[in-house]
């Protein structure tokens, strides 16, 4: 399927070395918007929302804030470390741009890890994009699920 | 016969194409020999234009600031134009201020040279070298944080304490290209054949999942510095030093610095936040600098101490240093030095400023 002007400009800017020197594609071989639609059905088949999860990954991003680059328990279930560096990320699809954050999250419960950026959110919320499978900073639905839920 | 023919007219027509591009490229792009007039005629450069200035001055030995490697993201290369280079571009807006704006500071990874340019540098960026050095020493520090000590050979370097340097990350794994990102110099400024850097795990961090994955004893990297501007007035005010994590590199530089010097007749408070005990690191070293030195104070402080025997505050540090500030370091005249992101100086400010330390007599890492 031949994608939009859109889309095509996005995935051109995914590649590895373009925004992020990992890129935001990982080792997928089907197109973005491929990626994007297997990803919506299983946020389906498990009950999620994009922007009830991208609410709830935003909140711990703020709480963890508050701890100044040193992890912080957030409602004493989540244990929440944000790392920030001076800049800026545009994001793929050029319509915001994004703090440079890294948040680590850590179910203390389960000890089940996620790890994600302010960019994340974004991608999240607006474009249903939680980036491709073997990227650095994908997010599992089965993975948001098990830690938000 | 036409199996034959039709595949070599399509790979002559092909190869026409491809000249014309490449002669149409030569030609639309040569911008021929430019000249890079720097501070006023001080230096110029004579170069064929066409790249982008922050790689140009790169490769004439210049070294401007940069956290990216030249990937527009850090918006650190910045440097003062002043000759016209036309508009600015959507990619640098969002790195300047308008006061920068109003002084003609661009980024100089987002300058394409095409005509001469006359810029403004700090004059201590002509200080600024590559070093290829050998890792000497790495030590674990704590459960994230390297201690990475380099060799620099024969070579010297001149630094004073609080500059940082960058670490240049070499292609691996999937990361295709070359990238750099600054480190704070822990390393005392006497010891002119070495740089220490305390290195900080970030997860899916490009640089330092090289440093704590891949970097061992032995091994040949590349170091340009020094850089910044970040060190202790030559006043006799309170200084009041804040860090956590790696932010602890430039104080440890700074200290060991003063008291080598004797300058050791101003107060230092020294607030260090960490989670846990496990984060904490230096403790003897600091609690032994302590006790030579009576006007120095170190104040490490845990935020979530969890049932751990700890005898020092607790807190987040921004707290602790309130408490401080309204009751032990209420007098005087005092400056605020910080190390840490760019929330945690924020946080830092706010507090520093609520009890009467002037903005202006706050410094810190402007990289971080």
């Amino acid at each position: 399927m031949k994608l939009s002007p859109k889309y095509e400009k996005a995935m051109a800017n995914m590649q590895v070395g373009i925004i992020s020197a990992q890129g935001f594609l990982g080792d997928e071989e089907i197109n973005l918007v491929d990626i994007i639609n297997r990803d919506e059905n299983e946020f389906n088949k498990l009950g999620l929302k994009f922007d009830e999860v991208a609410k709830k990954l935003k909140y711990l991003l703020e709480k963890g804030q508050k701890g100044l680059g040193e992890p912080i328990t957030v409602d004493e279930r989540w244990l929440v470390q944000v790392y920030e560096a001076k800049g800026k990320m545009p994001c793929p699809f050029e319509d915001y741009m994004a703090q440079k954050s890294v948040v680590t999250l850590t179910d203390k419960n389960t000890n089940h890890k996620l790890m994600y950026t302010d960019l994340s959110i974004h991608l999240i919320e607006k474009h249903h994009f939680l980036e491709g499978k073997g990227s650095t900073f994908r997010l599992e639905p089965k993975i948001l699920k098990k830690i938000l839920y | 016969m036409e199996f034959i023919i039709a595949p070599l007219i399509i790979s002559i027509l092909t190869g026409i194409l491809a000249a014309i591009i490449s002669i149409t490229d030569k030609i639309v792009n040569n911008y021929g020999e430019i000249t890079i007039s720097i501070n006023n005629g001080k230096k110029e450069i004579k170069i064929d234009g066409g790249e982008n200035l922050l790689t140009t001055l790169s490769s004439k030995e210049i070294y401007l600031p940069s956290a990216c490697g030249g990937r527009g993201s850090c918006g650190a290369c910045k440097c003062k134009v002043t000759s016209d280079v036309g508009e600015y571009l959507p990619t640098e807006i969002p790195y300047l201020t308008k006061e920068e704006m109003k002084e003609n500071i661009r980024l100089g990874c987002q300058i394409k040279l095409k005509k001469d340019i006359s810029i403004e540098i700090p004059d201590s960026l002509f200080n600024v070298k590559k070093y290829e050095a050998v890792v000497e020493k790495i030590v674990d520090v704590t459960h994230d944080i390297k201690e990475v000590l380099f060799n620099l050979g024969n070579e010297e370097i001149n630094f004073t304490a609080g500059m940082y340097m960058q670490l240049c990350i070499p292609p691996y794994d999937k990361i295709k290209n070359e990238t750099q990102r600054a480190y704070s110099i822990s390393s005392k400024p006497s010891d002119k054949h070495h740089i220490e850097l305390l290195i900080r795990l970030v997860p899916g961090g490009i640089a330092t999942t090289w440093v704590h994955t891949y970097l061992k004893e032995g091994d040949k990297v590349k170091l340009i510095g020094p850089f910044g501007e970040f060190e202790a007035t030559p006043t006799n005010s309170t200084m009041i030093c804040v860090a956590g994590g790696s932010g602890m590199a430039p104080f440890k530089s700074m200290l060991y610095h003063m008291y080598e010097n004797n300058i050791n007749d101003r107060e230092i408070w020294y607030f260090f936040g960490a989670r846990t005990k496990k984060d904490l690191f230096y403790l003897e070293e600091l609690a032994e600098l302590q006790e030579k030195w009576p006007n120095f104070h170190f104040v490490p402080a845990l935020s979530e101490p969890e049932g751990e025997e700890w005898k020092g505050e607790s807190g987040l540090i921004t707290d602790v240093l309130d408490r401080y500030l309204k009751t032990i370091i209420n007098s005087g005249y005092k400056e605020g030095y910080l190390c840490g992101s760019p929330g945690m100086i924020n946080a830092c400010n706010n507090v520093m400023t609520a009890n009467g330390i002037k903005l202006e007599n706050i410094y810190y890492d402007k990289f971080a």
